[in-house]
C-alpha cells in the first residue's frame, strides 16, 4: 500500500496521542472477523454435541471398549492349546538371542549366568523348565518378584524364540553364574 | 478555557536502569542453565552432583527465565512508558526500590533452594511457601506503585497498554494466590491444599495462565508501547486493540484443561478447554495484525533497522505459537505432541522468538535513550539479530522433530495389536542427535545474548545516565474538563475511569477460573467414591518426597492417558479416584522417561536399588541421571510425624494411630526392603533415602483398594 492511500483510508484519531503515539481507527480485516465467529461458533456447536447432547466418547466409554477387546484377546489365547516345541533352525535362535539381548540382558546377564533374575543356563527352574512353562514365565512374568510380564511387548512367535535361545544356553556353564534356584528338571 | 500552565515533571530512569540490567544479567544466567540442561539429556555424566541433577536445575531454568529474564524486563518496560503515557513520576520512589530489590532477593532465593531440592513441585510455582509469601507482597507493591502512577496521571485516556498492564497484575495476583494455597510442614516444605485430579486442574488454569498473562499481556503492552516508538508509525486499527484486549482478558482464563486432555479430570473440563483455546486463535492474532500492520508504511526500516527486524520476528513468533496452541489442543494432535519435545518446541517459539526478541529490540531501543547516547555497534547488533534467529530456528526445529519422531513411536502399532516399539529406551535413544542439535542451536542463541551484554555495557560506558529526565507538560489536567466529553463513545469514556476498568478486568478474567474450578471443587466433596485409596505408609511419603525434591516428575509422567498405545505400554489408564490423596499431583508434564503410575511390582527392589545407582547397569544406553548419594544419604525423619499431621488436616484420613506409631511403621517396612536386598548381597542401611524410594516406586499403581 503506497503511503498516499494510506492516508486516505487510515483514520487518524487525532485526539489520540500518548507519549507520541498516535493511534489509527482501521476497520478489523473481514478475514479476522470471519475467524472469530467461526471459531465462535465452531466451539459453541461443539459443546452443544459434546457437553448438552452427550455425543461424545468418554474416558469411561472409552475404557469399556478396552475390557471388552481383552476379553477378546483372552478368550482368544484360551481356545487351541497346540504343545509347543522348541525352535532350532539358526534364523529363529539368531532372533532369540537378539530379543535376549535387548531385553533380558540386563536381569539375565549376558550369557545367562543371572543377575538382578535366576541363572538360565542350569537345569534348576523356579516355574518349571518346559517349553510350555517358561513360555508361560515369560508371558505373565513374575511381577512379585521383579520378573516382567512381556506378553503386551513381544509375540507369540517372538516369546518362542526367545524361549528356545534360552533354552540352547543349557549346560553352557558361563563364568560367575548364579547360584541354583528352584527345582532340578 | 483556560491557558494551560506547565510544570515540570522528571521521569525515575534509575529504576529503569536497574530493571534493564537485571535483565541482562538473569537472561544470560537463565539461558546458561538451559544450555546446561540440554547438554545434561545426551551426555548424563553431566549431572555430577546431587544438588546439579537435571530434575533440580530443570526448574532453575524455567523459572530463571520466566520471572528473573522476562519479569525484570516487564517491570522495565512497565516503569519506563507508564511515566511517560501517564506524563507523572513514578508514583512512590520507596515502592519502586523495595519492589526492585524484593524482586532480586526472590530471584535469589530461587536460585539457592532449587538446586537443594526446596521445591514444591508445582511446575512454575516451585517456590516453597515463604517465599510464595514474598512474591505476593513484592507483586503487590508493584501493583500499587503501577495503580498508584496511573491515578495520578496528566492525560485523561489510558493507552492501551495501560490496560495490558493492569490486566497482568490482577490476573497474575489472583493465580498466585490461589494456586499457592498449601499447608506449611517446615521452614521450607508444604504439601498443595489440593489434591490428584483436582490440584492438576488449578495447577494448570495457573500454568496456562501464567504464559498468557506473564509471558503474553504484560508484553503486548510493551509491544504496544514501544514498536510505535521505534517505528515512528501510528498503531494501526484502535478499534482492533479494544476487541482482542477484552477477549483475550476473558478466553484465556478457560483454556488451562486443554494441559490435561485424555486425563483423569472432569470431561467436560477436557471439551471447553478446547473450544476456548480454539476461540482464543483469533483475538491473539488481533495483536499480531495490529503490530505487523502498524508497520505498513515503514517495511524499508524493517530492512535496515534490526532493532525493528526483532520486532518483527518476535511478533511474528507471537503469532504462529498462538496459531500451534489452540491446534494443540485439538485431541487428535495433542495424543501425538503431548509429553513430547513438540512441547518443548512450542514454548521457545514462544520464550526465544516472542519474548526473548522483543526483549532485546526493547533493550537496545531503550539503553541508548536513558544513557543519552548512541548504540555502542550496529555490526554487533546485527549480527546478534542472525545469531538469535539462527539459534532459535536450530533449537526449535530440532525439537519439533523429535517430538514428532517420538511421539509416532509411541503409538506405533502393528497389525496385530502389538506396539511396534515396546521398549521405551528405544524411542528415547532416537532422539540423541537432536538433543545435540537443540544445545548448539541453544549455545548460539546464549552467545548473541553475550555479545548483546557487552554492547549495550559499551554504550553505557559512552554516556551517561540521565537519572532524572525533566520534561514540560500541562498542569492543570482536570479529568472533568474536556471539550470532545460528549462525542466519545462508551469505551472512550471506560479509559478514562481507572477504578471501573479495573473492576471490569477482574470481572472479565476471574470469569473462566470461577466457572471451571469451582465446580470440579464442589465433586471432590460431595462424590461418593466408590474405591477408597489407602493413603501413603510413612516409608512411602518419605520416599515421595524424595521423588519431588529429586524433580523426578521433571523426566517422568504418573499419569497414563486413556489411549491405547497408552494403555498397553503402561498399563490401566490412571483413575481419578487413585490420586484423591495425592498432594500435590505428580502427573508431570514431559515424559523424557516412561510413566511410572504402575512401576509397582514390575521389577523388584534390587533392581531398583541398581538402577538408581547407576541406570546404565540395568538400562543399557540409559540417559537418566544416577543416584547414587542416594544409598548414603539419610532421611531426614524428624518432620516425619509433622507430615502426617499436616495431611490429616486437608482430607488425608491417617488414624490416630498411624500417626502415633510411625516410627515402629516405617522402621518395619525398611528393614523387609533392607533384608529383601541383602538376599543379593546389597547391604543397605534402612534410614536411607534410596531405602524409602524403593518403598515409593514399589506402591506406584498398587495402592490397596477397599471398597466402601
Ligand atoms: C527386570 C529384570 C528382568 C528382566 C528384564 C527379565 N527378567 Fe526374567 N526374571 C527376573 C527375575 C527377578 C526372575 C525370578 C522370578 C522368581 O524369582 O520367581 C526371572 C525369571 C525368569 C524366568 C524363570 C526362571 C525360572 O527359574 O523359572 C525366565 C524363563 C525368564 N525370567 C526369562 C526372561 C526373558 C526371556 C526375559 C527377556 C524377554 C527376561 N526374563 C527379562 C528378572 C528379569
Ligand atoms: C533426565 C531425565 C530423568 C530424570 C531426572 C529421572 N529419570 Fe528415571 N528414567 C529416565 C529414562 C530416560 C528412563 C528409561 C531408561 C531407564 O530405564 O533408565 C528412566 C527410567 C526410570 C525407571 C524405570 C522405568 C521403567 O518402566 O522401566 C524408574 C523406576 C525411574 N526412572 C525412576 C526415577 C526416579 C525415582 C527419578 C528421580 C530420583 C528419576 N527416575 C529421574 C529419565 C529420567
Amino acid at each position: 500500500m503506497s503511503k498516499k492511500q494510506d492516508k486516505n483510508i487510515d483514520p487518524l484519531m487525532m485526539d489520540h496521542d500518548y507519549d507520541g503515539i498516535q493511534e489509527l481507527d482501521n476497520n478489523l480485516p473481514t478475514w479476522w472477523i470471519g475467524l472469530f465467529i467461526i471459531t465462535i461458533i465452531y466451539g459453541a456447536y461443539f459443546v452443544t454435541d459434546h457437553l448438552i447432547l452427550g455425543n461424545q466418547v468418554s474416558a469411561e466409554v472409552y475404557r469399556e471398549q478396552e475390557v471388552l477387546m481383552a476379553q477378546k484377546a483372552k478368550e482368544e489365547s484360551k481356545a487351541p492349546s497346540v504343545k509347543l516345541t522348541a525352535l532350532t533352525d539358526a534364523a529363529s535362535l539368531a532372533s532369540g538371542k537378539a530379543i535376549y539381548m535387548k531385553n533380558c540382558m540386563a536381569c539375565h546377564g549376558l550369557e545367562g549366568q543371572g543377575v538382578v533374575g535366576p541363572n538360565l543356563t542350569d537345569p534348576f527352574w523356579i516355574h518349571g523348565g518346559s517349553v510350555d512353562k517358561i513360555v508361560h514365565t515369560i508371558k505373565v512374568g513374575v511381577p512379585a518378584k521383579g520378573m516382567i510380564a512381556w506378553k503386551s511387548q513381544l509375540k507369540p512367535q517372538k516369546i518362542l524364540e526367545v524361549t528356545s535361545y534360552i533354552l540352547s544356553l543349557q549346560g553352557s556353564n558361563p563364568a560367575g553364574a548364579k547360584a541354583p534356584e528352584g527345582a532340578k528338571e | 478555557m483556560d491557558t494551560t500552565q506547565q510544570v515540570k515533571v522528571s521521569y525515575d530512569n534509575a529504576i529503569v536502569k536497574n530493571f534493564a540490567w537485571a535483565t541482562v544479567i538473569w537472561g544470560i544466567v537463565g539461558m546458561l542453565v538451559g544450555v546446561i540442561i540440554a547438554l545434561q539429556l545426551p551426555l548424563p555424566g553431566l549431572n555430577f552432583h546431587e544438588y546439579l541433577t537435571f530434575g533440580r536445575l530443570r526448574p532453575l531454568h524455567t523459572n530463571a527465565v520466566i520471572f528473573a529474564f522476562v519479569g525484570n524486563c516487564i517491570f522495565m518496560g512497565v516503569y519506563y512508558s507508564v511515566q511517560r503515557l501517564c506524563k507523572a513520576r513514578m508514583f512512590n520512589d520507596v515502592l519502586s526500590t523495595l519492589h526492585f530489590w524484593g524482586w532480586q532477593l526472590i530471584i535469589v532465593s530461587a536460585a539457592i533452594t532449587l538446586p537443594l531440592g526446596i521445591t514444591t513441585s508445582k511446575e512454575y510455582a516451585e517456590l516453597e511457601w515463604p517465599i510464595d509469601i514474598a512474591i505476593a507482597v513484592v507483586w503487590l507493591i508493584f501493583g500499587a506503585n503501577l495503580i498508584g502512577t496511573v491515578w495520578k496521571r496528566r492525560e485523561k485516556h489510558m493507552y492501551v497498554a495501560i490496560w495490558f498492564y493492569f490486566a497482568t497484575f490482577i490476573a497474575v495476583t489472583i493465580l498466585h494466590v490461589v494456586n499457592s494455597v498449601e499447608i506449611p510442614v517446615s521452614f521450607m516444605k508444604s504439601y498443595s491444599y489440593y489434591a490428584g485430579a483436582q490440584d492438576a486442574l488449578v495447577q494448570w488454569w495457573y500454568g496456562h495462565n501464567a504464559v498468557a498473562f506473564f509471558l503474553t499481556t504484560p508484553y503486548l503492552g510493551l509491544m504496544y508501547y514501544f514498536l510505535p516508538k521505534a517505528a515512528g508509525r501510528p498503531v494501526f486499527s484502535y478499534r482492533l486493540s479494544i476487541i482482542h484486549f477484552w477477549s483475550i482478558v476473558f478466553l484465556y482464563m478457560w483454556a488451562g484443561p486443554h494441559h490435561l486432555l485424555f486425563t483423569s479430570v472432569p470431561e467436560w473440563t477436557q471439551t471447553l478447554g478446547m473450544v476456548f483455546s480454539l476461540m482464543l486463535i483469533a483475538p491473539s492474532w488481533g495483536g499480531m495484525l495490529n503490530g505487523l500492520l502498524t508497520l505498513r508504511g515503514a517495511w524499508d526500516r524493517v530492512r535496515d533497522d534490526a532493532i525493528i527486524k526483532f520486532m518483527v520476528v518476535s511478533i511474528s513468533c507471537y503469532g504462529m505459537a498462538t496459531l500451534e496452541g489452540p491446534l494443540l489442543s485439538i485431541r487428535a494432535l495433542n495424543k501425538v505432541a503431548h509429553f513430547t519435545d513438540y512441547i518443548v518446541a512450542h514454548v521457545h517459539v514462544g520464550a526465544l522468538g516472542w519474548n526473548g526478541m522483543l526483549t532485546f529490540a526493547i533493550l537496545y531501543w531503550l539503553i541508548p535513550k536513558i544513557y543519552n547516547t548512541k548504540l555502542h555497534s550496529k555490526k554487533m547488533l546485527d549480527l546478534h539479530f542472525w545469531m538469535a534467529t539462527l539459534g532459535m530456528l536450530l533449537y526449535v526445529c530440532s525439537m519439533y522433530f523429535a517430538g514428532l519422531t517420538q511421539g509416532l513411536m509411541w503409538l506405533d502399532m502393528d497389525s496385530d495389536g502389538y506396539l511396534k516399539y515396546p521398549n521405551f529406551l528405544d524411542t528415547v535413544l532416537k532422539l540423541i542427535p537432536f538433543y545435540y542439535l537443540r544445545a548448539i542451536g541453544g549455545l548460539i542463541y546464549l552467545l548473541g545474548a553475550v555479545l548483546m551484554a557487552y554492547n549495550l555495557f559499551k554504550t553505557a560506558c559512552s554516556g551517561q545516565l540521565e537519572v532524572n529526565e525533566e520534561v514540560l507538560v500541562d498542569a492543570n489536567f482536570n479529568l472533568e474538563n474536556h471539550e470532545d466529553e460528549e462525542e466519545e463513545g462508551v469505551h472512550r469514556w471506560l479509559e478514562g475511569k481507572m477504578g471501573l476498568f479495573l473492576v471490569l478486568t477482574v470481572v472479565a478474567s476471574v470469569a473462566g477460573g470461577l466457572l471451571e474450578l469451582y465446580p470440579t471443587y464442589l465433586i471432590e466433596g460431595t462424590k461418593n467414591h466408590q474405591v477408597v485409596v489407602k493413603p501413603y505408609t510413612p516409608l512411602e511419603l518419605e520416599g515421595r518426597d524424595i521423588y519431588i525434591k529429586n524433580g523426578c516428575v521433571n523426566c517422568h509422567s504418573q499419569m497414563i492417558r486413556a489411549i491405547s498405545a497408552e494403555t498397553k505400554r503402561f498399563g490401566n489408564a490412571t483413575t481419578f479416584a487413585e490420586d484423591l490423596y495425592e498432594h500435590p499431583f505428580l502427573w508431570g508434564s514431559k515424559r523424557t522417561g516412561p510413566d511410572l503410575d504402575r512401576i509397582g511390582g514390575r521389577y523388584n527392589n534390587v533392581w531398583h536399588y541398581r538402577h538408581m545407582e547407576a541406570p546404565v547397569s540395568m538400562s543399557p544406553g540409559s540417559i537418566m541421571p544416577a543416584y547414587p548419594f542416594m544409598i548414603t544419604n539419610k532421611v531426614d525423619t524428624s518432620t516425619t510425624q509433622t507430615k502426617l499431621k499436616a495431611l490429616r488436616v486437608i482430607g488425608v484420613p491417617y488414624t490416630d494411630d498411624e500417626i502415633d506409631q510411625w516410627k515402629e511403621s516405617y522402621e518395619k517396612q525398611a528393614l523387609e526392603i533392607v533384608e529383601s536386598l541383602k538376599a543379593d548381597g546389597i547391604d543397605a542401611k534402612t534410614d536411607t533415602e534410596i531405602i524409602a524410594l524403593i518403598a515409593y516406586l514399589q506402591k506406584l499403581g498398587k495402592h490397596d483398594a477397599i471398597k466402601k
